[in-house]
């Protein structure tokens, strides 16, 4: 259907279920938006991020985040540039000689990758965050842009029984596409046998090293098509009343929730198009609302997460009546 | 060339900040009024603090100011890790021999921003406040290292006070720095859904990424601003220069000010009346000066020859943080209130005036709509008021702001120093201990250390964070007759203390009860830290059932019981005399006493208070609150 079939085998190959992070981040990759995928230890999140960055052929830079990241660990080496400027003699000395010294970053880690696998962003304090987000937000560092195609960020759940901090709102709003795991053991699914006969059988292997079955030219070119993916009137009216009925029926305020615009009338119209290009069309239909819930996760209350299909069901319904 | 006649050339340069208003107003959907404020912020030469939600388009809207402005721009991300470095210069070391021994002298090289005319200060609020101080006065001195600045306007961005945010937000004294104060709105937050469609039509027609590796800065931009290329700038720099010196210039009627005399008189009583919060500001700096420019700006923008009454509309763009919430949404009625009843305006009607403007007519009103500079927008804004959204959210019914600072200075008192924390902001400097931290270190002394020309070890970034300790647990009472505004009034206390709690990183517990107690438990546990969880549940509580005190106490007791430390608090927020159960909590006082853990009471009802919440108060070092009726319906908690 899409180019990125390939891909998608690669991911299946290497890890078991977690349909939704798959498409997730294929879906990130043709859009160009950042994902950040929270679940237990042990849910293949960052073996999902690997195989696909790995299988892709793309420069990629792996950082685990700990509660001392510094800037500099994460967009390479701070330098120091020294020049000699002559100074003249003064009362208290003669003329000696001064250095002019100047503070630089050598670009490298993210400002170079083009994919960056963020592991447990949520250990890191929010302080230390803020700048390292910023980037991934504007792609560019001071002046210059960075080749950044996405940035895949993993995280514990919130909870007390890890080290955890409370990811800023305003940090978790740069990541666009946002999924919740959870492991297929616990979860008891059919899945959770074939994982286990996979790895018995040794045609998993624990640490994966796939060769790259596409590229940047066929993301690119991706990308390009996707700007080209019809998104029609019914679609946007269907889209505003599914945000409509969150505000008005679900309370999604500035309080409980980050229903902002940059996400939702500037992001969602992207994601809209990756979406119906990763299904193989050239205009966005009602189906493709769907992937608003990956949009919706952290960003308003469980009960509002939980009834979006619901809502885009009524709200598809009502439009198609029209 | 013949130079143009003295009024064309000001009909001129109003024009251009016209043309820069109609551009930065293209910018954003739905945001015209901080389009408006900007460039205002711009032609007074005021700093401009533009704060909103994320993602509204503050960035977006910052920057394009300055490149439409076309002038010098810096812009400088805020962080906790911001260095004197990155705000200054670069460092000059320079050695002199001076009788046989070497001196070395470490001096600053401004860097671009002390050369900007537009600074850009994004995120300001995200950096530790030691190094915010000496960057706010040098934007208020507008000199550093001894040279006076080109600086014309610094915006700063940072986002709306939230829960979780880790920061500390701005002292108003600092905010203060900032003359014009714009608070933005999200248009899907704001209810704006008309224009959320247009903004949605505009990305659907939208073709390409912006470069090749760029896709998007995720900001709300129109379309024809979607390319590589920049925007450019719609005027000179000599244009933008001399734009300011004649608006700077302009007369200020003699009505004008008599009308801002009574402007300020109505605005101090009203924030008398609604408020006794002290974090709000009138500051002579502000209010003098600063304002005067403003409303010359605004004349100036109109294509009036001198500043009339109307002009103090200009104001509107100040008082985001100055006045408290009630008296913002009322700025417009208070102003047209005055302007509709004023003394005697016929003999100050044709009093100052500009010279060579002749042309423009004795009415100042009158004048705008003849005037080349004169653009439909303005006229609008001076006679109409205001939209609703301007400020954000209606007002809250509820002013729980004496009970937070009363709690936070309780909460300050039984709280230790910071922490030393390795991830936490730098609270100044020690020696190096290990080598390991030569990367937080002053990169300077580092180098001299390694080169073996610093006597002693560099000095390395001393970081601390806010201890994590303490905990509050908010018992609630939602029993029958809490229902209606009640439930509105208690649910905004509960968010405020949650958001003090956030601040502060303490443990919150929330315990709703009526005859029974119902504890909101996260993780098996009363007391952890997912404050928005709490502030939802808060958010939709339900009246039903009888009062019962003893329940919730003893739940929230044996909650805190296992902690440990001074810094643990009750609040009890009830409206009745409780029912059922003990009704004097004996036990519980006991046990509070002996944990020392404070119980602070809040009663909201009608009536008397029941003594025994002065009582548990009393024995416990607790604070004591009551509701007072507000007229208008609101409800403001003053000390029993």
């Amino acid at each position: 259907m899409s180019d990125l079939t390939p891909l998608r085998d690669l991911l299946d190959h290497h890890v078991v279920g977690h349909d939704e992070v798959k498409a997730a981040l294929l879906l990130a990759l043709i859009t160009r938006e950042h994902i950040y995928v929270e679940g237990p230890p042990g849910t293949a999140k960052t073996r999902l991020a690997e195989v696909a960055a790995k299988g892709s052929e793309l420069d990629f830079f792996f950082y685990q985040l700990h509660r001392d990241t510094r800037l500099a660990e994460l967009v390479g080496d701070i330098v120091l540039e020294r020049r000699k400027v002559k100074t003249e003699a003064t009362a208290s000395g003669t003329a000696g000689e001064a250095e002019r010294i100047h503070q630089r970053i050598e670009p490298g880690g993210l400002l170079t990758a083009e994919v960056a696998v963020l592991d447990d962003i949520s250990r890191a304090p929010g302080e230390a965050l803020n700048v390292l987000l910023r980037i991934l937000n504007e792609r560019r560092f001071g002046a210059e842009p960075i080749p950044l195609m996405a940035a895949i960020a993993t995280g514990n759940p919130m909870d007390d029984e890890y080290y955890n901090e409370p990811l800023d709102p305003a940090n978790l709003d740069r990541f666009a596409l946002q999924l919740r795991v959870s492991g297929l053991i616990q979860s008891g699914v059919d899945e959770a046998k074939t994982l286990i006969d996979r790895f018995a059988s040794g045609s998993v292997v624990e640490q994966p090293d796939p060769e790259p079955v596409t590229d940047r030219t066929t993301l690119d070119a991706l990308n390009r098509r996707m700007y080209e993916v019809e998104v029609g009137a019914a679609v946007r009216a269907a889209l505003l009343d599914v945000l409509r009925t969150l505000v008005l029926e679900f309370e999604c305020n500035e309080t409980n929730s980050l229903l902002t615009d940059r996400t939702f009338l500037v992001k969602a119209i992207k994601i809209l198009r990756g979406a119906a290009l990763l299904a193989g069309r050239d205009a966005v239909n009602l189906e493709d609302l769907a992937a608003l819930s990956w949009m919706t996760t952290f960003r308003v209350p469980p009960e509002a997460h939980e009834a979006l299909p619901r809502i885009i069901g009524r709200v598809s319904r009502q439009v198609r009546a029209v | 060339m013949t130079r143009p006649a003295p009024d064309r050339r000001i009909a001129d340069l109003a024009g251009a900040f016209v043309e820069l208003r109609t551009a930065l107003g293209r910018v954003l959907v739905g945001q015209d009024e901080s389009a408006t404020g900007l460039t205002l912020a711009l032609l007074a030469e005021q700093h401009a603090y533009l704060e909103g939600p994320p993602g509204c388009g503050k960035s977006e809207l910052a920057a394009a100011l300055a490149a439409l402005s076309g002038a010098r721009t810096h812009t400088l991300v805020f962080h906790r890790d911001i260095r004197e470095t990155d705000l200054l210069g670069d460092v000059l070391l320079s050695r002199h021999r001076h009788r046989g021994h070497e001196r070395l002298r470490r001096e600053l090289i401004p860097g671009p921003l002390l050369q900007a005319e537009i600074a850009l200060l994004e995120d300001l609020p995200r950096s530790p406040g030691e190094a915010l101080g000496p960057l706010l006065r040098i934007l208020a001195e507008r000199n550093a290292l001894g040279q006076p600045l080109p600086l014309e306007s610094a915006v700063a961005t940072g986002p709306l006070e939230q829960v979780e945010a880790p920061i500390d937000p701005l002292e108003p004294g600092q905010l203060d720095r900032f003359a014009v104060q714009l608070r933005l709105t999200g248009l899907l937050t704001g209810g704006l859904f008309d224009e959320a469609a247009v903004l949605l039509e505009r990305e659907a027609a939208r073709e390409s990424s912006r470069t090749a590796v760029q896709s998007t800065t995720g900001s709300v931009s129109a379309p024809e601003e979607a390319t590589a290329t920049p925007r450019a700038a719609v005027m000179s720099s000599a244009t933008r220069k001399a734009a300011q010196r004649a608006a700077a210039a302009l007369q200020v009627e003699p009505r004008t000010i008599d009308a801002y005399h009574r402007l300020l008189d109505r605005l101090r009583l009203r924030s008398a009346d609604e408020s006794a919060s002290g974090d709000r500001l009138m500051s002579d700096r502000s209010f003098s000066s600063a304002a005067l420019r403003l409303v010359r700006a605004h004349a100036f923008l109109r294509g009036a020859p001198a500043a009339a009454p109307r002009d103090l509309g200009a104001i509107r763009y100040m008082v985001a943080h100055r006045l408290p919430d009630e008296v913002q949404e009322d700025f417009d009625h208070i102003l047209e209130e005055l302007l509709g009843d004023p003394p005697n305006v016929t003999m100050t009607e044709t009093g100052a005036q500009m010279p060579g403007a002749q042309s423009q007519g004795d009415d100042s009103d009158g004048a705008a709509a003849a005037s080349p500079a004169s653009d439909s927008w303005i006229d609008d804004q001076a006679d109409l008021p205001a939209p609703p959204t301007l400020f954000g959210k209606p007002p809250p019914p509820a002013q729980v702001d004496p009970l937070l600072r009363a709690l936070v200075g309780r909460i300050e008192r039984g709280r230790i120093d910071p922490d030393t924390d390795p991830g936490g902001q730098p609270r100044g400097y020690r020696p190096l201990r290990d080598l390991d931290e030569l990367i937080d270190a002053d990169l300077i002394e580092a180098l001299l250390f390694a080169e073996g020309r610093l006597p002693g070890a560099p000095r390395t970034f001393e970081r601390k964070r806010k201890s994590a300790g303490g905990a509050v647990a908010v018992l609630r009472d939602i029993s029958a007759s809490m229902a209606g505004r009640l439930t509105v009034w208690s649910s905004q206390v509960v968010l405020g203390i949650l958001r003090v709690a956030a601040r502060r990183r303490m443990r919150v517990g929330y315990v709703e009860f009526h005859h029974r107690a119902l504890p909101h438990q996260v993780g098996g546990r009363l007391l952890h830290r997912s404050y928005s969880r709490l502030a939802e549940q808060a958010g939709q509580a339900k009246a039903v059932g009888q009062t019962n005190y003893e329940a919730p106490l003893r739940t929230a007791l044996e909650g805190l019981r296992g902690g440990s430390g001074r810094n643990r608090h009750i609040v009890l927020l009830t409206d009745g005399l409780p029912i059922i159960g003990d009704t004097t909590v004996r036990r519980e006082r006991q046990l509070a006493r002996r944990l020392g853990v404070a119980l602070h009471t809040v009663f909201l009802g009608n009536g008397d208070c029941p003594p025994v919440l002065d009582d548990i108060s009393l024995e416990t070092g607790g604070l004591r609150f009551y509701g007072r009726p507000l007229t208008g319906g609101g409800l403001r908690l003053e000390e029993r």
